[in-house]
């Protein structure tokens, strides 16, 4: 059936092994380089500049689609959604009321603790590209890159709380680690009575486990889980996610604690990336130290690196921090 | 032979539903695999080394890993062409599959000494589909060189 028909097939292939040895080297050469020295930036950002255009080009029909059905969405479609949106609007403005005022007496409390709260002031929003980067990782592609000033390590959200953080950064794309990968872990607080712990990835967009609380932790299902802001990657105070199932065996030192994700990992379009308050004062000695970790290229281990700063951290408030 | 693996390249990418996902055939190195089959000296560890880093940039992994598996299995099916082309579908597809398991474990090895492996067992399954859909690949290659 295939039929290969070049009559050159005698033709001789002499120094294919010295070929294929030389392209080895080369390709070994360049994971060494890459992965020891690290001296590959250059050549990589200008490779992924000419990639950008494939990337654009698979992603655009479906874009086009999507812009298509838009357009093409009744009359009826557009004004219930335009209900449905005034109604949330006027929901977030409700709540926004007090935020401004909330905000400000934060900052005062916190100045008094000598603690700098990462709060969060600029925005840029970012759509996900379609692309499949990896099917055994979960990462996407988000349209915003160094040109940007998008940095590895960059807190990413979506509309419902924490979406993930930036792995990598090109010149013109960023690709965005989600708080689901197995590799990663977030430093998150149960937002009703403080306790601190890790949230680590599952593999699973649906779930992310609390591996790390002993079996009397006071932790229950329904409650929310919130950035803790410690290890200085996440701004403080977003959502992460809220905590679906604890089970206790009472064989085991700890407990086994699922959690739903807040943000809708397999659903969201698009992203905001957060930037640290451009002014925030001067950080004390102890706090920088505390953030020297969470600014290193850090998503291959987050884990140990949000795990780290932790066990160093103010004195907790109110139950001691499980230890890993 | 470009477009072809630019197609091919696009395909590597495109979205599928994370079921299908683990299925999709590595279309780029069947593409690669036909071309040093058929005319080595045209394209062959050239193509793969360039189609092996385009795979590389895009899916953000260590520079030079597929360029690196891809080279391996590219002069080893350039070495066994010959024999390949007088090969029946099924053997043809049995050696596609050998080739492909091993680009397959050269990309693991990587992974592991890179430091992030990734042990599911669902990557075993590219190579499967990809040998199964290798007769319709090659065919419809073969039948668009003709013109």
């Amino acid at each position: 059936m295939v039929a290969f028909r070049n009559t050159d097939a005698s033709g001789r292939t002499s120094g294919l092994l010295l070929r294929c040895v030389l392209y080895c080297l080369l390709a070994l050469g360049l994971i060494i380089f890459d992965k020891r020295y690290d001296h590959l930036g250059q050549i990589r950002r200008f490779l992924s500049v000419v990639a950008y255009p494939v990337q654009v080009a698979v992603a655009s029909p479906f874009e086009g689609w999507d812009w298509f059905r838009q357009s093409v969405s009744s009359r009826e479609t557009l004004r219930a959604d335009k209900a449905k949106l005034e109604a949330e609007l006027r929901l977030a403005n409700f709540r926004l009321q007090r935020y401004e005022a909330l905000e400000a007496e934060t900052q005062r409390l916190r100045a008094l603790r000598a603690n700098t709260a990462e709060v969060a002031t600029r925005f840029v929003v970012g759509d996900i590209m379609d692309l499949d980067i990896d099917a055994f990782r979960e990462r996407v592609l988000v349209d915003k890159g160094a040109r940007d000033g998008v940095f590895v390590g960059q807190a990413v959200l979506d509309a419902g709380g924490v979406f993930g953080q930036v792995a990598r950064v090109e010149q013109l794309t960023s690709e965005v680690i989600l708080v689901s990968d197995a590799s990663h872990a977030i430093p998150v607080q149960v937002n009703r009575n403080g306790l601190r712990t890790i949230a680590v990835g599952t593999g699973d967009m649906s779930r992310l486990k609390l591996p790390y609380l002993s079996t009397s932790a006071d932790v229950v299902a329904g409650d929310l889980l919130v950035t803790s802001g410690l290890g200085g990657g996440f701004p403080a105070g977003y959502p992460v996610g809220t905590v679906a199932e604890v089970k206790r065996d009472p064989a085991q030192s700890l407990a086994d604690v699922e959690v739903r994700p807040a943000a809708a990992l397999d659903r969201s379009r698009e992203v905001m990336f957060v930037w640290p308050k451009p002014d925030a004062p001067p950080q004390s000695g102890a706090l920088a130290a505390e953030q020297g970790p969470a600014h290193a290229p850090s998503p291959a281990p987050p884990g140990a690196a949000a795990a780290a700063p932790q066990t160093a951290a103010v004195p907790p408030p109110h139950h001691g921090a499980p230890k890993k | 032979m470009a477009l072809s693996a630019l197609v091919a390249l696009a395909l590597a990418v495109v979205p599928l539903p994370p079921a299908v996902d683990a299925f999709r055939p590595d279309f780029l190195v069947l593409v690669v695999f036909y071309w040093s089959i058929e005319s080595p000296r045209a394209g062959g560890l050239a193509l793969a080394f360039a189609a092996g880093l385009a795979l590389d940039v895009i899916r953000g992994v260590v520079l030079g890993q597929h360029a690196l598996a891809l080279t391996l299995m590219a002069a080893w099916a350039t070495h066994l062409r010959l024999r390949l082309r007088v090969f029946s579908v099924l053997s043809q597809s049995l050696t596609i599959f050998a080739l492909l398991t091993g680009y397959q474990f050269v990309l693991f090895w990587v992974d592991g000494a890179t430091g992030n492996p990734v042990t599911t067992f669902s990557r075993w399954l590219a190579p499967v589909t990809g040998a199964l859909i290798w007769p319709l690949l090659a065919g419809g290659l073969s039948r668009l060189h003709d013109r």
